[in-house]
């Protein structure tokens, strides 16, 4: 699956390519408004990530391209720009989703993964990881069959680790992930940690793995190695 | 005190005195010119008596004819002629008059006489008095004609200059409409208001330029750190690093967290001061007060706190974004400023939210709306409770805060 990130500040757009390949994923780069119409014209993504602030363009003109050619490929934007007026013009010429600066690279993922899902499953997906599955469209967690009952946001960190498999996610990136509003990193941190060990005592009940590892509470990663 | 007030004051008070000054100078001017015309009078009776007795050798009779007298008095001797004032009797009005008299010495056959000619002054007395009324009745009249004149006249020449003032008053920056100007043909004023307009507009100008600045300023830092963001989280990946590293790496992200933050709650601050937030609707401050505490819930048990909400219907006229973000803020300050297992109490009374929150010493009511104001053990932006203001300034609501008996209230009446 290919994907393609529109960004004009190179090194952003570095890391999110070097983030986003895996062995499912290659990723391009377009750094201007010129290359991005070149390469959405010659090649077909399954994702764009789409900075709206181009040298030489907007990207909301892109959008419309890409609209205009009747292109399949699921846009994230992301932007500087955080006000609501922004957002609703993004999502109305047809952007997936909204995504505002500074964002962490796990969340970038987790979205991008989403918006594959939506278009080319229909939302009807099931992420695995070992012997753990999440049907994404029912919001159900199976482990060797047997359903797991899990709260909100228990299944929100399940789902986002799921989304970022053996990558280090940071404490703060988990974080902005779970609340809009938030009180500070200090207790923020505690109840990440609740959180995580009654997700890991629900999952090992069921005899699943214990894949979540802690990186001095700084960050988390979901691993089997 | 009003300019025409004092005006008034000192063009009455001098009017009057020039009057009074000049009132007394004509009485006694008057009454000279006539004393002179009634001694020309008497010498005038004078030449005829000598006349008289140069023809007759003899004296004329003595006379009483109205106000004029001719008395004649053997003297040994000639004196000179002399002018007198005296009071004399006048048999027909009964009274004693002020008269003048001019005596003078004749010759008839060797004998000396002396003439007394007398004249009553009463008539020129009352020329006097009546001239004396008339100007005492032009000083009334004038002073009154310069207290109305001052009084309307003056108010309608001033016109243009309140007309300024007031336009001044109700100048808003965050809502700036051209200064309102009268047309005048008084130069002082063309000026002012020339100058008024100039200073105005480039206010205006730098003020939005400011806006602009911190809106664009806010904007641009957001990549920058979108940079180190990512940086960081490609940086976490590497299985080398060991413990420090990361608490390293943890303080690093939890600044750029701080810093996003910062310029995102100033861009909020900038977009209202722009009124960027138009949108107005009914909201429901009870269902928002609810769901904010709904979502808040973990950091609530967290610290053990109870909220107790008794907000009642409770409904304002605003931006839903902005609704949101004023009762939010008030509420994570409560949680944040509670210490464990306190009580935050909501009310709503009428068209008033309350929250309240115990404390140890009342904060300093005139700053914590302040921007950047923090409380030393507060680790927040030190902006959430200047973004409650200024939302509050924004729709007209009041904003306060009070501490009584222990407790911290803030109040917003909508």
């Amino acid at each position: 699956m290919k994907l393609l990130i529109i960004e004009d500040e190179k090194e952003l757009a570095a890391s999110i390519a070097s983030y986003l390949k895996n062995e499912n994923y290659t990723c391009e780069v377009a750094s201007n408004f010129k290359q991005a119409i070149d390469k959405i014209e010659t090649t077909d993504y399954e994702c764009i990530a789409l900075d709206i602030t181009l040298p030489d363009g907007s990207g909301m003109q892109l959008l419309k391209e890409l609209k205009n050619n009747k292109k399949s490929e699921g846009v994230i934007i992301i932007s500087a720009k955080n006000s609501i007026d922004d957002r609703i013009n993004g999502l109305r010429l047809g952007a997936d989703d909204y995504l505002v600066k500074p964002f962490h690279l796990s969340e970038l993922a987790a979205r991008i993964n989403a918006i594959i899902r939506r278009k080319m499953y229909n939302g009807n997906n099931i992420i695995r990881f070992n012997e753990i599955f999440i049907d994404t469209l029912a919001k159900e967690v199976t482990v060797k069959k047997e359903l797991i009952e899990l709260t909100r946001k228990e299944y929100e960190l399940l789902l986002y680790f799921l989304s970022n498999q053996r990558r280090v996610i940071s404490k703060n990136a988990l974080i902005s992930h779970l609340w809009s509003q938030e009180m500070g990193t200090g207790e923020s941190a505690d109840i990440i940690y609740t959180h995580i060990k009654n997700l890991r005592k629900k999952l090992s009940e069921k005899g699943c793995g214990d894949y979540i590892r802690s990186l001095y509470g700084m960050g988390y990663k979901l691993t089997d190695q | 005190m009003k300019l025409q007030t004092q005006y008034n004051k000192i063009s009455i008070a001098s009017t009057i005195l020039v009057l009074l000054i000049a009132g007394a100078g004509y009485y006694f001017l008057l009454q000279y010119v006539l004393k002179d015309q009634l001694d020309e009078t008497l010498r005038v009776e004078q030449v005829e008596i000598q006349d008289f007795i140069q023809t007759n050798h003899s004296l004329p009779p003595a006379t009483t004819y109205k106000d004029q007298r001719i008395e004649f008095k053997k003297s040994g001797k000639a004196l000179p002629q002399s002018f007198r004032t005296l009071m004399l009797y006048n048999a027909d009005e009964k009274e004693n008059e002020l008269s003048r008299q001019l005596d003078f010495t004749v010759e008839v056959n060797g004998q000396y006489y002396i003439a007394s000619v007398t004249k009553s002054q009463e008539a020129t007395e009352e020329i006097i008095g009546v001239i004396l009324l008339i100007t005492l009745g032009l000083i009334i009249l004038l002073s009154m004609l310069l207290f109305f004149a001052n009084r309307f006249v003056v108010k309608r020449l001033w016109q243009p200059f309140q007309t300024t003032l007031s336009s001044i008053k109700n100048f808003d920056l965050n809502a700036p409409s051209a200064i309102k100007t009268e047309k005048t043909t008084i130069h002082e004023f063309n000026e002012l208001n020339e100058n008024i307009s100039m200073m105005t507009e480039k206010v205006v100008r730098d003020y939005l330029a400011l806006k602009q600045f911190i809106d664009h300023a806010s904007h641009e830092m957001q990549t920058p750190l979108a940079v180190v963001n990512s940086k960081l989280d490609m940086l976490i990946q590497d299985p080398t690093l060991n413990e420090k590293n990361l608490q390293d790496v943890q303080v690093i992200y939890d600044a750029v967290d701080k810093m996003s933050k910062l310029s995102q709650s100033l861009l909020l601050l900038a977009r209202i001061e722009n009124n960027q937030f138009s949108e107005k609707q009914e909201v429901d401050i009870c269902v928002i007060t609810k769901n904010i505490i709904q979502e808040l819930d973990e950091w609530i048990s967290e610290r053990s706190l109870t909220i107790s909400n008794k907000i009642g219907e409770l409904k304002a006229n605003m931006n839903p974004q902005l609704a949101n973000t004023l009762i939010s803020n008030l509420i994570i300050n409560a949680i944040k400023h509670s210490n464990k297992q306190e009580r935050i109490i909501l009310r709503s009374d009428k068209n008033v939210f309350t929250i309240s929150n115990p404390g140890t010493s009342a904060l300093d009511g005139d700053r914590i709306f302040n921007r950047f104001w923090k409380s030393e053990y507060s680790d927040g932006t030190g902006l959430g409770l200047a973004i409650a203001k200024q939302i509050c300034g924004h729709y007209e609501f009041l904003l306060q805060y009070e501490f009584r008996e222990g407790i911290h209230h803030f109040s917003i009446r909508f």
